[in-house]
């Protein structure tokens, strides 16, 4: 049986994986996969509340709407600043940009 | 004669999605090249719009099937292939060093928190959906009666970022 | 429900009460894989023969039967049995799996179209998102498969294909939307069903003729050829494909001609609704060969457009247009002109 509780160990477990991906991986463009993992846990934990509430809303299905709209375009500038960044530093090991500098 | 149902039960069907979302995910993270965790990734985002659709938000997984399949991973597979280094295919990447380690107390520290939400809040938590999901034409009114601001400034910020990701990806001769 | 036999005496009525059941045939045959695979079959001689009487020649003519009619049997036979070629450093396993991949996405949406009051395999609430959901997956496809291919000319036409699909798509569903105003719903069986009296053609008529430009360019027909431009870039994504995969691509190509056509129809040409001799499916198909023709004659008379011009027709004049004839609709709807059609 598919209780709420299924739909929250799902979000959760993306979670850990974007969090073992952001705080482990040094090419940024797997960090971004991470976080997109993350907020796609976010998305499912929203819809899921708001089917299992009692009486059925349509909030959450609001939420989760902005929520694709807002991370698509947040992914398409993280890609931006990333080919910058390769431009000016020659990788994307995110180990080597630790400098403010230059 | 035995009368049976030919329906798949939805807890397969959970549990399908499920595991195609998580692996997928845990792949789109370790594949030795980026372009495999590209197509993983876009496996485990179909995986949510999967889970989405049992969720009875149909409208939802349409978009994110659409958005995230059909836009972002085009992107990411973009820079992918703008970021290749000149001479050769991309340096492998070589495992990094506390990979193992962080991997597991992560696990360790989730399988915790999951264990005390599931113990403490799960029998207060509704255990079967109730009644009828709401149908598809309610989220237009919602979206423009109810939710007026965050659109227009849903507009306003596709802009900006439109604008803002052209300029910084600009090539200056 | 169905009755499993448990013993050899009901295995007959079973499998006959299978065979009629309507999702078997749904499924199955009509709108199902057979209907699908014959069409695009023919949809290649058609192609074929109409292109050559518009050049005045004659195209295929010996193949068996009346005119050649067997030559897409011919031609399929012929690639299954041609080497596959794999490029020096390709990646082969997406470069062996993405055309199948692409039978799949031309295929799915007709799980949403129909072709008749009953004749659709699910009803879905959202049906006409579903589709605009996977034609938005083969740009990355494509993609996918024009780096698998490890060669100049097919990363160039993949990118260029790209650029056009996706440049395409907004308009084409800007124009969708005024269609949505008109019936009220996402339903596609609503939408026929509303236009019992008038065919949304009539109402949403700049909108039929975006929609239209807008899948000529999605399907890459000329004059949006420029991704197959033959004296300049071989064949554009698919110049590596050989043999087996390149019947794949040819077929998924040819899948997705056939659903965008039946796709006008039913948003446009009030899909199955037309006098009573003949029955409704019928006349669907008949109105999707109709479209189909349409999309396959500019083929032989047009020049190809620049690819300048290209990407600026379609990210401004068509959108202007599509904006244009949904506030055009909104004010009809509202005002209530349409009210004798029942809209």
């Amino acid at each position: 049986m598919v209780t709420l509780v299924s739909y929250i160990i799902v979000s959760a477990a993306l979670l850990g994986i974007g969090i073992y991906g952001i705080s482990v991986k040094r090419n940024a463009i797997r960090i971004l996969f991470a976080v997109e993992i993350i907020v796609n846990a976010a998305n499912i934990n929203f819809a899921a509340f708001t089917r299992y509430l009692n009486p059925p809303t349509v909030s959450g299905q609001v939420i989760v709407f902005y929520s694709i709209a807002a991370s698509a375009m947040e992914a398409a500038i993280g890609l931006a600043l990333i080919l910058v960044a390769f431009r000016l530093n020659g990788s994307i090991d995110v180990r080597k940009m630790d400098k403010l500098k230059g | 004669m035995v009368e049976v149902a030919l329906t798949i039960p939805p807890d397969v069907v959970f549990i399908a999605f499920a595991t195609v979302t998580l692996l997928a995910a845990i792949l789109a993270l370790q594949a030795k090249e980026l372009i495999y965790g590209a197509i993983a990734l876009g496996a485990s985002f179909a995986g949510i719009a999967g889970m989405f659709i049992l969720l009875d938000a149909p409208y939802l997984a349409m978009l994110q099937i659409a958005i995230y399949v059909g836009a972002v991973v085009v992107l990411i597979l973009f820079t992918i292939m703008l970021v290749r280094r000149e001479e050769g295919e991309e340096v492998t990447e070589q495992r990094e060093r506390g990979e193992g380690a962080a991997g597991l107390w992560i696990a360790g520290l989730l399988a915790v928190a999951i264990a005390g939400v599931a113990a403490l809040a799960g029998p207060n938590l509704p255990s079967t959906p109730p009644g009828n999901a709401l149908p598809v034409s309610q989220l237009g009114p919602a979206l423009v009666t109810q939710y007026p601001v965050p659109l227009l400034i849903l507009a306003f910020l596709l802009s900006a970022a439109l604008l803002g990701a052209m300029m910084l990806a600009k090539v200056e001769r | 429900m169905v009755n499993i036999p448990t013993s050899p005496a009901d295995l007959l009525p079973f499998i006959i009460s299978i065979v009629t059941s309507h999702t078997f045939i749904t499924i199955i045959i009509f709108p199902g894989m057979i209907h699908l695979t014959l069409v695009s079959a023919f949809l290649t001689w058609y192609e074929r023969k109409l292109l050559a009487r518009i050049q005045l020649r004659i195209g295929p003519l010996y193949a068996g039967g009346p005119g050649g009619i067997l030559q897409p049997i011919a031609d399929g036979v012929k690639l299954i049995f041609k080497e596959v070629i794999l490029p020096y450093k390709a990646d082969r396993t997406l470069f062996t799996w993405i055309p199948l991949v692409l039978i799949y996405l031309g295929t799915l949406p007709f799980a949403v179209i129909p072709f008749g009051q009953h004749w659709v395999i699910a009803n879905l609430d959202v049906g006409l998102v579903f589709i605009f959901a996977t034609t938005s997956v083969f740009p990355s496809m494509i993609i996918i498969f024009a780096w698998a291919s490890n060669s100049k000319y097919p990363f160039i036409g993949g990118l260029r294909s790209l650029f056009q699909q996706v440049a395409y798509e907004i308009p084409m569903w800007i124009s969708a939307l005024s269609v949505v105003i008109l019936a009220g719903s996402l339903n596609l069986v609503d939408i026929v069903n509303k236009q019992a009296k008038i065919w949304f053609i009539v109402p949403a008529f700049l909108s039929f003729i975006v929609f239209f430009i807008c899948i000529m360019a999605e399907l890459e027909r000329l004059p949006f050829d420029l991704p197959e431009a033959e004296p300049e870039l071989v064949a554009g994504w698919f110049t590596e494909a050989s043999g087996a995969i390149f019947m794949a691509i040819f077929l998924a190509l040819y899948l997705k001609l056939y659903m965008m056509s039946a796709l006008v129809t039913d948003l446009f040409l009030g899909g199955w609704w037309g006098p009573p001799f003949l029955p409704q499916p019928v006349w669907t198909v008949l109105k999707a060969l109709v479209v189909a023709t349409a999309i396959i004659i500019p083929r032989g008379i047009y020049p190809r457009i620049r690819v300048d011009m290209l990407i600026r027709i379609g990210w401004t004049r068509l959108l202007v247009i599509a904006l244009a004839n949904v506030f055009i609709t909104v004010v009809l709807v509202n005002s209530g002109l349409l009210a004798r059609w029942g809209l």
